[in-house]
C-alpha cells in the first residue's frame, strides 16, 4: 500500500523525482517495442541536458551543484528524448536537447522562469529545422531494430527496415484516399493483438498507469489530463461520424503523445496556467488546437506546436480564471447562509 | 443549568494544513505560576493598544495593579508586581520589529500590595463596561492585541468564542479553560447580557476533550440564561482565524474591507473574556498564562506569569538554561517571529515562547506547482502574489488580492521550493497599509487645503458683498441727502 500524501512533496527535488518515477513504465514500454534507440536517447538527452545546465549556470555566475541536483533538467531531458523519434541520431537529440535548456530554460532566468514548456519548445525547434528526420524516423512497432540497428540508427545510418512514419501520419497522407475498413487492412492493426494498433496501446497503458500514480501522490491535479483527454475524445468522436474521412477516436488518443502529453507535458506548472480552473481551460485549448492541427496542419502530431501556443495564453487564463477570493463578493449572509 | 449544545462542524475550511500538533509537549506538566522575577519590563509604545504615555516616573513606588502606561486608545497598562519604579529607559522588546523602544522597568519588592478597581455590581450598562475594559487594560490575548472594548457594538447579535487554538504547540488557551472555564463563561455571559446578545458560540477544536469537558462542567453549574452553542471543528490550521471561524461556526462570510463586528459578530479569546470577568471583580490584567514549549526545553509546560516578566526567566522556569538558546519564537511555528533577546519582557499578547531546533532548508526557485494556492484558506493565488512582490509589483500583488491575505503562513509550509511566501506577504501589506496611510495624509492635506481655500473665497466674497452694501448705502445715503437739499432748495 503506498502511502497517499496530504499534499505534494515537500520539496521540488521530490516533485520532480516522484514525475521521473512515473515515467519508468512508459520508457520501459517503449524500450519494449521500439528498440533500444529509446534508451539511446535517453542517455544523450541527459547527458546533454546536464552539460548545458552546468555551463548556463557556470556562464550566469549561479552555484551549479543545486540545480543539477534536483532533477529538474533531467527530467527536460528524458521528455524531449520520448518525444523525439526512436531512430534519431545522436546529433538531433542533443541539438533538440540543449536548445530547450539553453534557449527554452535559461534564456528566460532558469528554473521557474521560462514562459513556455522548455522540452515543447526543443522538440518545435528541431521539428521545424529538420522536419524529415523528425517525421521518418519512426520506428515500426511491428519490427524494431536490434541493438545493434538501433547503434547504426544512432550514429546516423538508419534502415528503412525499420523505420517509417507513425500513424497519425498514416492517417493523415496514405489513409486519407482509403475507407475506414480499408485501412483496417494495413498490417500495424492487422497483427494487433488487442484489437487497437500494435505496441502503441501498451505504451499509452504505460503512460496512464505512471500519470494515475502522479495524480494519486498529488504532484499533479486531475484538471490537466482530463481537459485534455476529454477534449480529444469528444471532438474527434465528434467528427467521426463518417468514419471514411476521419482519423479514428481511439487513434487520437493513443497513437499520438495525447496520454504522454496529457500527465508529462501539459502538466509543467511552470508554464502552464496556475488555478485549477485555469488549468482544465489550459488543457481544453490545447486539445482544441491538438485536433485543428493534426487534422488541418501540415505537421501530423501537434501537442508541441498547442502547447506553446497555450503557454502564451496562459497569463490571459490565469487572470480570467482567479478563484472567488473569500470575503470577496460577498454580502452579510444571515446564519446558515451557503457561501 | 445554562442550555447548550455540542454539535460537529459541518462546513469546511477551504484548504488549510494538518501540521503536527506537538501539543501533549506542554500540557504533561501542570500549569504553575512563575516566581516574581527581579526585573519587569513595560513597552510603553508597544504593551498594545497603540502608542502610549508613561503614567509613573523613575522613583515612583507602585503597587500590584497601578497604572502606569495609558495608551492613544484609551487602554491603560498596569504594575504587575509591587515595587518600584527603577528606570525609564530604551530596551529590547518582544515585538516582531525587533527595535528597542522605551520601556518601564519595575523593581519589584515582593510586597503583596494592591491597587485594584472597585468590584462592579451588576446591571451595568455597556458603556460602563467599556470603561471598565479600558481601566483594567484588556486586549485580545490572543496574540493580536485589539483592543476589546472597540468590537462592542450593540447591533452584535453573537458572541464567538475562539477556542480553536489551532497553531501547533500552543496550550495556553486550552490551559486557561481546565483551570478557569467559571471566568470565561461568567465573562462570556456578562458581556452577552450587557450588549444584549443571545447565542455565544464556543468554537473548539476537536483535539482537546479536556477542554471540551470542562467547558460542559462549567455550563451545568452555571446559571446563565445564555444559550451556549459548542461547535467541533476540525483540527485543521488555521480554523481559529477569526475569518475562518466566523464562517465554520456561522456561515458568515465576512466581507473583504470589513470586520466580524459589522457582520454582527464578536469573535474573542477565552483568555480576555476571563480577563473581563476578573475586571469586573475589579482586578485589572497583572498575569497571562504562557506556554513555553519546544523540543529544546527541558521541562516544557504552562505557566502564569506576571506581564512584564523577562523572557530569560521563563526560559529558567523550564529548566532550562538560556544560554544554550540561540532564539526563540514567540507565538508560535506558523505566525510566530523570532526573538534573541531574552532581556525582553513579556507583553499581553504573548502567548508561547516555542524553542526548537529547526534545519533551514535552501530556497530554490518557484516553480509555481500551486502547492500554496491549494493550501490557502482565503482562496489565494500565494504563487501569483510572491511573483508580483519579488518583481516589486506592489500594485499587481493588491490586484491578486494581497489585502485579503490573513498571513496564517499556511503557504509557507507546503511550498516544495521553501519559499518563505509568508514573510514577503508581511512585508508587502505592510508596505501596502504604509502607502494607505500616505494616501490619507496626502488626501487629508488635500482636503484642509481646498476647504482653506473656499473658506478664503467665502471671507472674500463675503468682505466683497459688505463692501458693495456700504457702498450702496453711502450712495444712498448721498442721493438722500441730494434730494433733500434739492427739496430744500
Amino acid at each position: 500500500m503506498i502511502h497517499r500524501p496530504a499534499y505534494p512533496p515537500r520539496e521540488t527535488r521530490l516533485v520532480m523525482r516522484s514525475v521521473l518515477i512515473a515515467l519508468l513504465p512508459g520508457i520501459v514500454a517503449m524500450s519494449l517495442f521500439f528498440g533500444a534507440g529509446v534508451l539511446l536517447n535517453l542517455a544523450t538527452a541527459i547527458v546533454t541536458a546536464l552539460l548545458s545546465e552546468a555551463l548556463c549556470l557556470k556562464l550566469r555566475h549561479r552555484s551549479i551543484q543545486p540545480r543539477l541536483s534536483d532533477w529538474s533538467v533531467v527530467l527536460t531531458g528524458v521528455l524531449i528524448a520520448l518525444s523525439l523519434p526512436q531512430a534519431a541520431p545522436w546529433w538531433l537529440t542533443i541539438a533538440a536537447t540543449a536548445s530547450a535548456v539553453i534557449l527554452g530554460k535559461h534564456l528566460y532566468g532558469g528554473l521557474g522562469q521560462n514562459p513556455v514548456n522548455p522540452a515543447m519548445l526543443g522538440y518545435a525547434l528541431i521539428l521545424i529545422s529538420a522536419p524529415v528526420a523528425m517525421t521518418t524516423l519512426w520506428i515500426n512497432p511491428l519490427n524494431p531494430p536490434d541493438v545493434e540497428a538501433a547503434w547504426m540508427a544512432f550514429i546516423g545510418n538508419p534502415s528503412d527496415a525499420y523505420t517509417g512514419a507513425t500513424t497519425l501520419e498514416l492517417y493523415q497522407s496514405e489513409f486519407s484516399a482509403l475507407t475506414a475498413l480499408e485501412a483496417k487492412q494495413h498490417p500495424l492493426f492487422a497483427n494487433a493483438q488487442l484489437g487497437f494498433i500494435y505496441g502503441y496501446e501498451w505504451v499509452a497503458l504505460a503512460y496512464l498507469i505512471g500519470g494515475l500514480w502522479l495524480l494519486y501522490q498529488r504532484v499533479i491535479s486531475w484538471h490537466t489530463p482530463v481537459g485534455l483527454l476529454a477534449t480529444l475524445l469528444v471532438i474527434s468522436a465528434f467528427f467521426s461520424v463518417d468514419p471514411d474521412t476521419a482519423t479514428p477516436v481511439w487513434v487520437h488518443l493513443i497513437a499520438g503523445a495525447s496520454i504522454f502529453a496529457a500527465f508529462f507535458i501539459l502538466t509543467d506548472p511552470v508554464s502552464g496556467a496556475t488555478s485549477p480552473k485555469g488549468r482544465l481551460w489550459f488543457a481544453i485549448g490545447v486539445g482544441v488546437l491538438t485536433y485543428i492541427i493534426r487534422t488541418y496542419g501540415q505537421y501530423p502530431d501537434a501537442i508541441a506546436f498547442s502547447v506553446l501556443m497555450m503557454n502564451f495564453a496562459a497569463p490571459m487564463i490565469d487572470h480570467y480564471t482567479r478563484p472567488r477570493i473569500m470575503g470577496r463578493e460577498a454580502s452579510i449572509k444571515g446564519p446558515g447562509g451557503q457561501s | 443549568m445554562a442550555e447548550y449544545q455540542i454539535r460537529r462542524c459541518d462546513r469546511h475550511l477551504t484548504g488549510g494544513i494538518h501540521p503536527e500538533t506537538h501539543k501533549q509537549l506542554s500540557t504533561a506538566e501542570p500549569c504553575v505560576f512563575v516566581e516574581t522575577p527581579t526585573r519587569l519590563l513595560f513597552p510603553i509604545h508597544f504593551s498594545g493598544g497603540g502608542p502610549g504615555e508613561a503614567l509613573v516616573r523613575v522613583g515612583d513606588p507602585v503597587a500590584k495593579g497601578t497604572p502606569i502606561i495609558r495608551c492613544q486608545s484609551g487602554i491603560v497598562h498596569v504594575a504587575s508586581r509591587a515595587g518600584t519604579v527603577l528606570e525609564v529607559t530604551d530596551h529590547a522588546m518582544a515585538h516582531p520589529s525587533s527595535e528597542r523602544s522605551a520601556c518601564i522597568v519595575i523593581e519589584p519588592d515582593g510586597l503583596d500590595r494592591q491597587d485594584y478597581l472597585s468590584p462592579m455590581n451588576w446591571p451595568f450598562d455597556a458603556e460602563t463596561l467599556r470603561e471598565r475594559a479600558i481601566e483594567a487594560g484588556i486586549l485580545g490575548l490572543g496574540g493580536a492585541g485589539f483592543p476589546s472594548f472597540k468590537k462592542w457594538s450593540n447591533r452584535t447579535q453573537t458572541l464567538i468564542i475562539n477556542a480553536a487554538e489551532c497553531e501547533p504547540y500552543l496550550t495556553a488557551d486550552d490551559t486557561l479553560i481546565r483551570i478557569d472555564t467559571h471566568s470565561m463563561i461568567r465573562g462570556a455571559c456578562l458581556l452577552s447580557r450587557t450588549l444584549d446578545i443571545q447565542t455565544i458560540v464556543i468554537g473548539i477544536e476537536d483535539n482537546k476533550p479536556e477542554a471540551l469537558e470542562a467547558i460542559e462542567c462549567a455550563l451545568k453549574e452555571s446559571r446563565s440564561d445564555c444559550f451556549f452553542d459548542i461547535v467541533l471543528l476540525d483540527t485543521k490550521y488555521p480554523s481559529g482565524s477569526a475569518r475562518q471561524l466566523v464562517w465554520l461556526t456561522l456561515g458568515i462570510e465576512v466581507p473583504t474591507g470589513s470586520r466580524s463586528v459589522e457582520a454582527g459578530v464578536i469573535v474573542h479569546n477565552p483568555g480576555t473574556l476571563a480577563a473581563l470577568s476578573r475586571a469586573i471583580d475589579g482586578k485589572p490584567i497583572t498575569d497571562r498564562i504562557v506556554t513555553l514549549t519546544g523540543e529544546s526545553f527541558t521541562r516544557p509546560k504552562n505557566v502564569i506569569a506576571p506581564i512584564g516578566t523577562p523572557i530569560s526567566h521563563l526560559i529558567a522556569a523550564t529548566d532550562t538554561n538560556p544560554q544554550s538558546l540561540h532564539s526563540v519564537i514567540i507565538g508560535g511555528p506558523m505566525m510566530g517571529y523570532r526573538v534573541t533577546d531574552f532581556s525582553a519582557g513579556i507583553t499581553k499578547t504573548t502567548n508561547c515562547l516555542l524553542a526548537r531546533e529547526v534545519e533551514v532548508q535552501p530556497e530554490s526557485p518557484c516553480i509555481r506547482c500551486g502547492a500554496c494556492a491549494t493550501a490557502c484558506p482565503v482562496r489565494l493565488q500565494p504563487q501569483q502574489m510572491v511573483a508580483a512582490l519579488k518583481g516589486d509589483a506592489l500594485n499587481r500583488a493588491i490586484h491578486e488580492g494581497l489585502g485579503d491575505c490573513i498571513e496564517c503562513a499556511a503557504c509557507n509550509a507546503v511550498c516544495p521550493s521553501n519559499i518563505p511566501l509568508a514573510e514577503w506577504f508581511r512585508r508587502g501589506r505592510f508596505e501596502m497599509k504604509e502607502r494607505a496611510r500616505e494616501h490619507q495624509q496626502a488626501s487629508d492635506a488635500r482636503d484642509r487645503f481646498e476647504a482653506r481655500n473656499t473658506r478664503l473665497e467665502r471671507l472674500a466674497q463675503e468682505q466683497e458683498a459688505k463692501r458693495a452694501a456700504r457702498k450702496a448705502k453711502s450712495a444712498d445715503a448721498l442721493n438722500k441727502a441730494r434730494k433733500a437739499r434739492e427739496e430744500i432748495s
